[in-house]
């Protein structure tokens, strides 16, 4: 009946509210099992996390002079897919544009989410994971302060600021669709939504409020996201290392960071639409529009990648240089052309070309993509650790183990329970900002 | 004299600009008026504007975190110094990312702490007013008057288009 319509914000607001509410309720035999499965893989990860907790750093890859190997490639990974929710989110929500509606919310959890995960690593790399509390200024018997002018500490207040300003950011806009739920569901969901909702009843202050609100909030997360992956960068930039010192590393990191989260951010929309139904939501033209962001974001981390590779060659500095052929033409010559191939040569062909261009092709790429930014950040991390510079210091070949997969591994079966149980809680697509105006009733 | 609602239902949001534009001509206060909907309804702008301190609330938030975040590190620098081989012992390029930081942190929550007090949602100053549940489609305004006193405001509600009109006693 409604299959032709291409603007969903035309349909009933009855039909709008029944189809964004009704994945809340129910429980299917594939739910259980998408969530029953990735449950399964976090607790081999935790095992795997327990083990190096019991028998420390040593059953991980990581030796002299590696000392830097998955788990900060994994901590990268993960504060950049966090760029693909607030971020964008508040780029849309500023400019205005319509089409951002029913892919806000979706994104603005992937940040939480994903910050949550990121955020996890720095401790589970300390190796001795209980004293992280080191990190927090605080009055102690050695009368001992945390050096404020290291880049740990520059991260640790980053992402209190990012993931405390994202999790407001998607609560606010919640507010008024919990209110909504708070009316028709069973008791334990009803004193849940009515206890979030804070009382909200509709009227004309609240509504002033919320949206004053969120638009300080979209410029305010703006410059803390860019803040974010710059400070990331800056964990490497600050160090005098071959093809890490480099004043573009910045706005490179914060280019593949949008990148990767555009990414993720088409998946996960692909999957939910398909999974909750949302095909009238969720339209081609959303992920028409998120494909034109993808391309232009491929260039633009092409145009980094090269920038920055270019001028170490040009350079011709033997340190840098050393550096530079590992990762073009020696040992880590492979994964650095995938790399190239999946995060620009196949987005360009399958996005760039509009006869290939759909739903199924830019998950393809995006899935492609994940898997070059992860490369990138393996490349950027390892080949400059693994090449030494002392006489007397050996060349290592790191390679992760297996409790450094499991984690890594793990993680992303946490990004999709936590997202799977989100979903069942809340809407995945704010109902408030679809709801039609009585004008367009007519149209 | 004791206070009554007027709830009023209304289809469409010009008639609501009407209804607002003549009672505040009968000398009905704008703070008594409240406009009650499923999603954000916009006035053209003197009807029911509702000013803001919210930005000002912001950037307050932001220096006084920022400014204590600078001071704090400032003090941590001195009260255990480390040896810096002659460097400063602080530095604005050393720590100006904490500084900013925590300005932004305390612009979020400035700004979500004056969200709650400005929506009214944390403060709840009219308990005893009642909530009109808004149908589909539909906005109610709630016009707070003295008991005697409705008669007027029930006609020019009325008058400017309100589908129903219903008066009712404070919770």
């Amino acid at each position: 009946m409604y299959s032709s319509i291409k603007q969903p914000e035309l349909l009933p607001y009855g039909k709008i509210r029944e189809d964004l509410f009704r994945p809340l309720s129910g429980m299917t035999k594939t739910y259980f099992a998408a969530i029953l499965i990735p449950l399964l893989v976090i607790l081999f990860g935790a095992y795997a996390w327990m083990a190096q907790l019991r028998y420390g750093m040593g059953v991980t890859g990581l030796q002299r002079p590696v000392f830097w190997g998955f788990y900060i490639v994994d901590f990268v990974f993960w504060i950049g897919i966090s760029h693909a929710g607030t971020l964008i989110s508040a780029i849309l929500r500023l400019t205005d544009a319509g089409w951002r509606k029913p892919i806000t919310r979706a994104a603005e959890a992937i940040t939480v989410f994903a910050l949550m995960i990121g955020g996890m690593f720095p401790i589970i790399h300390l190796g001795r994971a209980w004293y992280f509390y080191w990190l927090m200024p605080y009055p102690n018997s050695r009368l001992l302060w945390p050096n404020f002018r290291s880049p740990l500490l520059w991260d640790l207040t980053a992402i209190v600021t990012y993931v405390t300003g994202s999790v407001i950011y998607l609560y606010l806009p919640l507010i008024p669709d919990m209110a909504q739920l708070a009316e028709h569901n069973a008791p334990w969901r009803r004193k849940l939504y009515r206890a979030l909702s804070l009382g909200w009843t509709g009227s004309d202050t609240e509504w002033h409020a919320l949206e004053r609100a969120m638009k300080l909030m979209a410029g305010i997360i703006l410059a803390v996201a860019v803040s974010v992956h710059t400070v990331v960068a800056w964990d490497f930039a600050m160090a005098i290392a071959p093809m890490w010192h480099s004043s573009i590393f910045g706005p490179y990191f914060v280019v593949g960071a949008i990148f990767s989260g555009l990414a993720a951010l088409m998946i996960v929309l692909a999957l939910i639409r398909k999974l909750m139904g949302l095909e009238l939501y969720l339209t081609r033209h959303h992920f028409d529009n998120l494909a034109k962001l993808l391309l232009l974001m491929s260039v633009l981390w092409l145009y980094f990648t090269m920038a920055e590779h270019l001028t170490v060659w040009y350079g011709n500095d033997p340190n840098e240089m050393v550096v530079f052929g590992a990762r073009t033409r020696a040992r880590f010559a492979p994964l650095f052309w995938l790399m190239v191939s999946v995060n620009f040569v196949v987005p360009f062909v399958l996005l760039g070309i509009r006869r290939l261009r759909s739903i199924g092709t830019g998950v393809i790429a995006s899935v492609g993509i994940l898997l070059g930014m992860f490369l990138e950040r393996y490349i950027i991390v390892v080949p400059t650790l693994s090449n030494t510079r002392l006489p007397a210091a050996t060349s290592t070949f790191y390679t992760p183990s297996w409790v450094e997969v499991a984690v890594t591994v793990a993680t992303f079966a946490g990004m999709i329970v936590l997202y799977l149980l989100f979903s069942k809680l809340f809407p995945i697509v704010a109902v408030w900002e679809f709801k039609p105006h009585p004008h367009e009733d007519d149209l | 004299m004791s206070a009554t609602y007027l709830l009023s239902e209304f289809r469409d949001k010009d008639a609501v600009a009407s209804a607002i534009d003549s009672l505040r001509a009968a000398g009905v206060s704008t703070a008594d008026l409240d406009v009650f909907s499923e999603e954000p309804v916009e006035f053209r702008r003197g009807v029911l504007d509702r000013p803001s301190r919210m930005s000002l609330a912001s950037v307050l938030g932001a220096i006084v975190f920022g400014a204590a975040a600078t001071a704090f590190v400032w003090f941590a620098q001195y009260n255990y110094a480390v040896v810096t081989g002659g460097m400063p012992v602080f530095s604005f390029w050393g720590t100006g990312i904490i500084t900013y930081e925590m300005t932004m942190l305390g612009a979020v929550l400035a700004t979500f702490g004056y969200f709650l007090w400005e929506s009214g949602l944390l403060r709840k100053g009219d308990a005893t007013a009642p909530v009109p549940v808004v149908p589909p489609e539909c906005i109610c305004l709630r016009v707070r008057c003295v008991s005697g006193d409705a008669a007027r405001p029930t006609v020019l509600l009325r008058e400017a288009g309100a589908v129903s009109v219903e008066k009712k006693a404070p919770l």
